[in-house]
Protein backbone atom coordinates (compact mmCIF):
# COMPACT_ATOMS: atom_id res chain seq x y z
CA UNK A 1 0.00 0.00 0.00
CA UNK A 2 1.36 3.35 -0.97
CA UNK A 3 1.45 6.30 1.03
CA UNK A 4 -1.78 8.06 -0.48
CA UNK A 5 -3.85 4.76 -0.62
CA UNK A 6 -2.34 4.56 3.28
CA UNK A 7 -3.51 7.82 4.18
CA UNK A 8 -7.23 7.53 2.43
CA UNK A 9 -7.39 4.14 4.05
CA UNK A 10 -7.36 5.75 7.43
CA UNK A 11 -9.21 8.66 6.42
CA UNK A 12 -12.65 6.39 5.37
CA UNK A 13 -12.01 4.37 8.43
CA UNK A 14 -12.21 7.41 11.05
CA UNK A 15 -15.31 8.31 8.68
CA UNK A 16 -17.13 5.47 9.32
CA UNK A 17 -16.58 5.51 12.66
CA UNK A 18 -18.09 9.07 12.64
CA UNK A 19 -21.01 8.22 10.75
CA UNK A 20 -21.35 5.39 13.38
CA UNK A 21 -21.77 8.00 15.99
CA UNK A 22 -23.62 9.99 14.23
CA UNK A 23 -26.23 7.56 13.06
CA UNK A 24 -26.96 7.34 17.37
CA UNK A 25 -29.38 10.61 16.42
CA UNK A 26 -32.42 8.73 15.23
CA UNK A 27 -34.11 11.26 13.43
CA UNK A 28 -31.38 12.29 11.27
CA UNK A 29 -30.72 8.38 10.25
CA UNK A 30 -31.60 8.67 6.71
CA UNK A 31 -29.80 11.78 6.33
CA UNK A 32 -26.40 10.64 8.02
CA UNK A 33 -26.71 7.24 5.56
CA UNK A 34 -27.08 9.47 2.79
CA UNK A 35 -24.34 11.66 3.44
CA UNK A 36 -21.92 8.81 4.04
CA UNK A 37 -23.21 6.83 1.55
CA UNK A 38 -22.03 9.98 -0.71
CA UNK A 39 -18.73 10.80 1.15
CA UNK A 40 -16.88 7.82 1.77
CA UNK A 41 -16.84 6.50 -1.56
CA UNK A 42 -15.32 10.08 -2.68
CA UNK A 43 -12.88 9.66 -0.23
CA UNK A 44 -11.66 6.42 -0.94
CA UNK A 45 -11.86 7.82 -4.97
CA UNK A 46 -8.93 10.65 -3.41
CA UNK A 47 -6.66 6.93 -3.01
CA UNK A 48 -6.67 6.29 -7.02
CA UNK A 49 -5.48 9.73 -8.29
CA UNK A 50 -2.09 8.55 -8.36
CA UNK A 51 -0.70 11.85 -7.94
CA UNK A 52 2.35 12.59 -5.60
CA UNK A 53 1.26 13.83 -2.15
CA UNK A 54 1.34 17.57 -1.56
CA UNK A 55 3.81 19.00 1.21
CA UNK A 56 2.44 18.28 4.57
CA UNK A 57 -0.72 16.04 3.51
CA UNK A 58 0.40 13.36 6.19
CA UNK A 59 0.85 15.51 8.87
CA UNK A 60 -3.03 17.22 7.74
CA UNK A 61 -4.91 14.31 7.35
CA UNK A 62 -3.59 12.96 10.77
CA UNK A 63 -4.98 16.07 12.19
CA UNK A 64 -8.12 16.12 11.30
CA UNK A 65 -8.46 11.97 11.89
CA UNK A 66 -7.18 13.17 15.05
CA UNK A 67 -10.06 15.80 15.51
CA UNK A 68 -13.22 13.61 14.40
CA UNK A 69 -11.99 10.88 16.39
CA UNK A 70 -12.33 13.61 19.68
CA UNK A 71 -15.63 14.23 19.12
CA UNK A 72 -18.73 12.54 21.37
CA UNK A 73 -21.31 14.60 20.90
CA UNK A 74 -23.42 13.00 17.33
CA UNK A 75 -24.79 16.42 17.20
CA UNK A 76 -20.99 17.75 16.27
CA UNK A 77 -20.63 14.41 14.25
CA UNK A 78 -23.38 15.11 11.77
CA UNK A 79 -21.50 18.63 11.38
CA UNK A 80 -18.28 16.67 10.53
CA UNK A 81 -19.60 14.43 8.13
CA UNK A 82 -19.39 17.04 5.49
CA UNK A 83 -16.62 19.05 6.45
CA UNK A 84 -14.32 16.36 6.72
CA UNK A 85 -14.23 14.80 3.39
CA UNK A 86 -13.37 18.08 2.45
CA UNK A 87 -10.35 18.57 4.68
CA UNK A 88 -8.76 15.37 3.60
CA UNK A 89 -9.32 16.37 -0.27
CA UNK A 90 -7.71 19.59 0.53
CA UNK A 91 -4.68 17.69 1.87
CA UNK A 92 -4.85 15.36 -0.40
CA UNK A 93 -5.09 17.81 -3.52
CA UNK A 94 -8.04 16.19 -4.84
CA UNK A 95 -12.21 16.70 -4.82
CA UNK A 96 -15.00 15.03 -2.99
CA UNK A 97 -18.00 17.13 -5.02
CA UNK A 98 -16.88 16.62 -8.61
CA UNK A 99 -15.25 20.13 -8.40
CA UNK A 100 -12.34 21.09 -7.00
CA UNK A 101 -11.48 23.38 -4.09
CA UNK A 102 -8.80 25.22 -4.20
CA UNK B 1 -46.74 43.55 -0.05
CA UNK B 2 -44.45 45.15 2.85
CA UNK B 3 -41.62 44.53 5.16
CA UNK B 4 -41.84 45.09 9.08
CA UNK B 5 -39.28 44.73 11.78
CA UNK B 6 -39.80 41.58 13.61
CA UNK B 7 -41.30 41.82 17.00
CA UNK B 8 -38.13 41.39 19.57
CA UNK B 9 -38.78 38.81 22.33
CA UNK B 10 -36.64 37.88 24.93
CA UNK B 11 -34.41 35.00 22.93
CA UNK B 12 -34.17 38.01 20.03
CA UNK B 13 -32.67 40.41 22.11
CA UNK B 14 -29.82 37.92 23.44
CA UNK B 15 -29.52 36.87 19.78
CA UNK B 16 -29.72 40.62 18.75
CA UNK B 17 -26.46 41.17 21.15
CA UNK B 18 -24.36 38.46 19.63
CA UNK B 19 -24.98 39.86 15.85
CA UNK B 20 -24.53 43.23 17.10
CA UNK B 21 -20.48 41.52 18.45
CA UNK B 22 -18.10 43.10 16.15
CA UNK B 23 -16.39 39.64 16.14
CA UNK B 24 -19.38 38.63 13.93
CA UNK B 25 -18.87 41.91 11.39
CA UNK B 26 -14.98 41.11 11.34
CA UNK B 27 -15.32 37.49 10.90
CA UNK B 28 -17.97 38.00 8.08
CA UNK B 29 -15.43 40.28 6.25
CA UNK B 30 -12.47 37.98 6.72
CA UNK B 31 -15.05 35.47 5.15
CA UNK B 32 -16.23 37.77 1.99
CA UNK B 33 -12.68 37.95 1.02
CA UNK B 34 -11.57 34.28 1.75
CA UNK B 35 -11.11 31.23 -1.08
CA UNK B 36 -13.29 28.28 -0.96
CA UNK B 37 -10.64 26.79 0.88
CA UNK B 38 -10.11 29.30 3.97
CA UNK B 39 -13.80 29.00 4.15
CA UNK B 40 -13.59 25.30 4.76
CA UNK B 41 -11.09 25.76 7.16
CA UNK B 42 -13.15 28.36 9.12
CA UNK B 43 -16.13 25.94 9.05
CA UNK B 44 -13.90 23.20 10.54
CA UNK B 45 -12.46 25.13 13.25
CA UNK B 46 -15.66 26.63 13.98
CA UNK B 47 -16.78 23.01 14.37
CA UNK B 48 -14.03 21.56 15.98
CA UNK B 49 -12.89 20.55 19.39
CA UNK B 50 -9.58 21.75 19.82
CA UNK B 51 -8.96 25.84 19.85
CA UNK B 52 -5.11 25.71 19.29
CA UNK B 53 -3.83 27.51 16.23
CA UNK B 54 -0.84 25.18 15.54
CA UNK B 55 -3.37 21.76 15.35
CA UNK B 56 -5.60 23.65 12.54
CA UNK B 57 -2.40 24.82 10.64
CA UNK B 58 -1.19 21.33 10.10
CA UNK B 59 -4.35 20.22 9.24
CA UNK B 60 -4.27 22.98 6.16
CA UNK B 61 -0.73 23.21 4.82
CA UNK B 62 -1.91 24.79 1.54
CA UNK B 63 -3.14 27.99 3.63
CA UNK B 64 0.12 27.95 6.10
CA UNK B 65 2.25 25.83 4.78
CA UNK B 66 5.54 27.78 2.70
CA UNK B 67 4.07 27.26 -0.73
CA UNK B 68 1.13 29.95 -0.34
CA UNK B 69 1.95 33.89 -0.87
CA UNK B 70 2.16 35.74 2.09
CA UNK B 71 -0.96 37.70 1.37
CA UNK B 72 -2.95 34.44 1.33
CA UNK B 73 -1.28 33.25 4.34
CA UNK B 74 -1.94 36.47 6.40
CA UNK B 75 -5.48 36.51 5.66
CA UNK B 76 -6.17 32.91 6.90
CA UNK B 77 -4.38 33.52 9.83
CA UNK B 78 -6.81 36.07 10.74
CA UNK B 79 -9.47 34.06 9.36
CA UNK B 80 -8.42 31.19 11.88
CA UNK B 81 -7.89 33.54 14.46
CA UNK B 82 -11.61 34.44 14.57
CA UNK B 83 -12.97 31.36 13.55
CA UNK B 84 -11.41 30.10 16.70
CA UNK B 85 -12.71 33.03 18.73
CA UNK B 86 -16.17 31.45 17.79
CA UNK B 87 -15.31 28.19 18.64
CA UNK B 88 -13.99 29.28 22.04
CA UNK B 89 -17.06 30.66 23.17
CA UNK B 90 -18.28 27.88 24.44
CA UNK B 91 -20.95 25.00 22.92
CA UNK B 92 -23.98 26.97 23.39
CA UNK B 93 -22.90 30.45 22.18
CA UNK B 94 -21.01 28.99 19.25
CA UNK B 95 -23.93 27.82 17.77
CA UNK B 96 -25.44 31.51 18.02
CA UNK B 97 -22.30 32.68 16.72
CA UNK B 98 -22.08 30.76 14.22
CA UNK B 99 -25.51 31.22 12.39
CA UNK B 100 -25.13 34.94 12.89
CA UNK B 101 -22.02 34.81 10.84
CA UNK B 102 -23.67 33.19 7.67
CA UNK B 103 -26.15 35.66 8.16
CA UNK B 104 -23.78 38.38 8.61
CA UNK B 105 -21.85 36.93 5.32
CA UNK B 106 -24.90 36.99 3.51
CA UNK B 107 -25.89 40.59 4.33
CA UNK B 108 -22.19 41.79 3.19
CA UNK B 109 -21.78 39.94 -0.09
CA UNK B 110 -25.71 41.17 -0.96
CA UNK B 111 -24.51 45.36 -0.11
CA UNK B 112 -21.63 44.67 -2.84
CA UNK B 113 -24.53 45.50 -5.41
CA UNK B 114 -26.00 48.49 -3.38
CA UNK B 115 -29.84 48.59 -2.40
CA UNK B 116 -31.34 48.26 0.69
CA UNK B 117 -30.30 44.96 3.16
CA UNK B 118 -32.00 44.50 6.06
CA UNK B 119 -31.90 42.05 9.04
CA UNK B 120 -34.81 40.40 10.88
CA UNK B 121 -37.93 41.69 8.66
CA UNK B 122 -41.15 39.85 8.29
CA UNK B 123 -42.90 40.06 5.02
CA UNK B 124 -46.46 40.69 4.94
CA UNK B 125 -49.23 40.58 2.22
CA UNK B 126 -52.52 41.43 1.89
CA UNK B 127 -54.87 39.06 3.17
CA UNK B 128 -52.74 36.68 4.96
CA UNK B 129 -51.84 35.99 7.92
CA UNK B 130 -48.01 37.23 8.92
CA UNK B 131 -45.30 34.55 9.62
CA UNK B 132 -44.11 33.92 12.96
CA UNK B 133 -40.58 33.72 11.79
CA UNK B 134 -38.63 36.73 10.41
CA UNK B 135 -36.10 35.98 7.59
CA UNK B 136 -32.83 36.38 8.49
CA UNK B 137 -31.62 38.72 5.75
CA UNK B 138 -33.73 41.22 2.72
CA UNK B 139 -32.72 43.21 0.05
CA UNK B 140 -35.88 45.40 -0.38
CA UNK B 141 -35.93 46.74 -3.59
CA UNK B 142 -38.85 47.85 -4.97
CA UNK B 143 -38.68 46.01 -8.89
CA UNK B 144 -37.68 43.06 -7.26
CA UNK B 145 -37.32 42.41 -3.60
CA UNK B 146 -35.24 39.17 -1.91
CA UNK B 147 -35.76 37.64 1.06
CA UNK B 148 -32.81 34.79 2.31
CA UNK B 149 -33.02 32.55 4.98
CA UNK B 150 -29.30 31.62 6.12
CA UNK B 151 -27.66 28.18 7.72
CA UNK B 152 -24.67 26.96 8.62
CA UNK B 153 -25.27 23.48 7.83
CA UNK B 154 -27.34 21.89 5.23
CA UNK B 155 -29.00 19.89 8.54
CA UNK B 156 -30.74 22.77 9.38
CA UNK B 157 -32.65 22.74 6.13
CA UNK B 158 -36.30 21.58 7.06
CA UNK B 159 -39.97 21.66 5.62
CA UNK B 160 -40.56 24.90 7.69
CA UNK B 161 -38.21 27.16 6.12
CA UNK B 162 -38.95 25.67 2.56
CA UNK B 163 -42.28 26.04 3.34
CA UNK B 164 -42.02 29.61 4.61
CA UNK B 165 -39.97 30.70 1.30
CA UNK B 166 -42.26 29.37 -1.28
CA UNK B 167 -45.10 31.18 0.57
CA UNK B 168 -43.65 34.14 0.44
CA UNK B 169 -42.93 33.52 -3.39
CA UNK B 170 -46.47 32.81 -4.24
CA UNK B 171 -47.93 35.29 -2.20
CA UNK B 172 -45.50 37.78 -3.88
CA UNK B 173 -46.83 36.44 -6.99
CA UNK B 174 -50.51 36.51 -6.34
CA UNK B 175 -49.63 40.79 -5.86
CA UNK B 176 -48.07 40.45 -9.39
CA UNK B 177 -44.86 40.94 -7.66
CA UNK B 178 -41.28 38.59 -8.09
CA UNK B 179 -39.45 38.21 -5.22
CA UNK B 180 -36.35 35.89 -5.10
CA UNK B 181 -36.13 33.56 -2.46
CA UNK B 182 -33.03 31.92 -1.42
CA UNK B 183 -31.82 29.59 0.94
CA UNK B 184 -28.32 29.97 2.25
CA UNK B 185 -26.33 27.45 3.32
CA UNK B 186 -22.62 27.77 4.91
CA UNK B 187 -22.07 23.98 3.50
CA UNK B 188 -21.49 22.04 0.30
CA UNK B 189 -23.80 21.80 -2.07
CA UNK B 190 -23.80 18.32 -2.28
CA UNK B 191 -24.97 18.10 1.04
CA UNK B 192 -27.80 20.95 0.56
CA UNK B 193 -29.13 18.48 -2.32
CA UNK B 194 -28.68 15.68 -0.19
CA UNK B 195 -30.99 17.35 2.38
CA UNK B 196 -33.15 18.26 -0.09
CA UNK B 197 -33.84 15.37 -1.90
CA UNK B 198 -35.55 14.16 0.86
CA UNK B 199 -37.82 16.40 1.56
CA UNK B 200 -41.30 17.00 0.05
CA UNK B 201 -41.46 20.63 0.93
CA UNK B 202 -41.39 22.91 -1.91
CA UNK B 203 -38.45 24.17 -2.84
CA UNK B 204 -38.55 24.80 -6.85
CA UNK B 205 -38.98 28.25 -6.61
CA UNK B 206 -36.30 29.07 -4.25
CA UNK B 207 -32.66 29.23 -5.27
CA UNK B 208 -29.97 27.22 -3.35
CA UNK B 209 -26.75 29.06 -2.36
CA UNK B 210 -23.61 26.70 -1.19
CA UNK B 211 -20.31 27.37 -0.09
CA UNK B 212 -19.56 26.67 -3.91
CA UNK B 213 -21.76 29.61 -5.01
CA UNK B 214 -21.88 32.32 -2.27
CA UNK B 215 -19.91 34.61 -3.86
CA UNK B 216 -22.72 35.05 -6.48
CA UNK B 217 -24.63 36.64 -3.90
CA UNK B 218 -22.61 39.56 -4.78
CA UNK B 219 -23.21 39.83 -8.29
CA UNK B 220 -26.98 41.28 -9.72
CA UNK B 221 -28.35 38.51 -10.64
CA UNK B 222 -30.70 38.81 -13.90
Amino acid sequence: MNDRAELVDNAAAAYRALADLAETIEDEWQYVTDLTDAYLSAIEALAGTGAPLPAGAGDAVGEAIAEIGLITDPHRAIDWLSTFPHVVALALGGDVDGEPVR
Amino acid sequence: MRFQDAARDARAVVYAGIQADPLVARLAALLAAATPAERWMARAAMNGERTDAATWRRMFPALFGEEPAAELRDHAERLLGASLEVANRGEQARSSYRGAVVEELTAQLLARRGGVVKRERRVLFDGVPAEIHPYDVTVESPSRPEVYDCKWGARGINADVLNQLDDARTHAADEEIEITVALVVFDARRSAEIRLDRSSAPRDGTRLVVLENIDELGVAHP
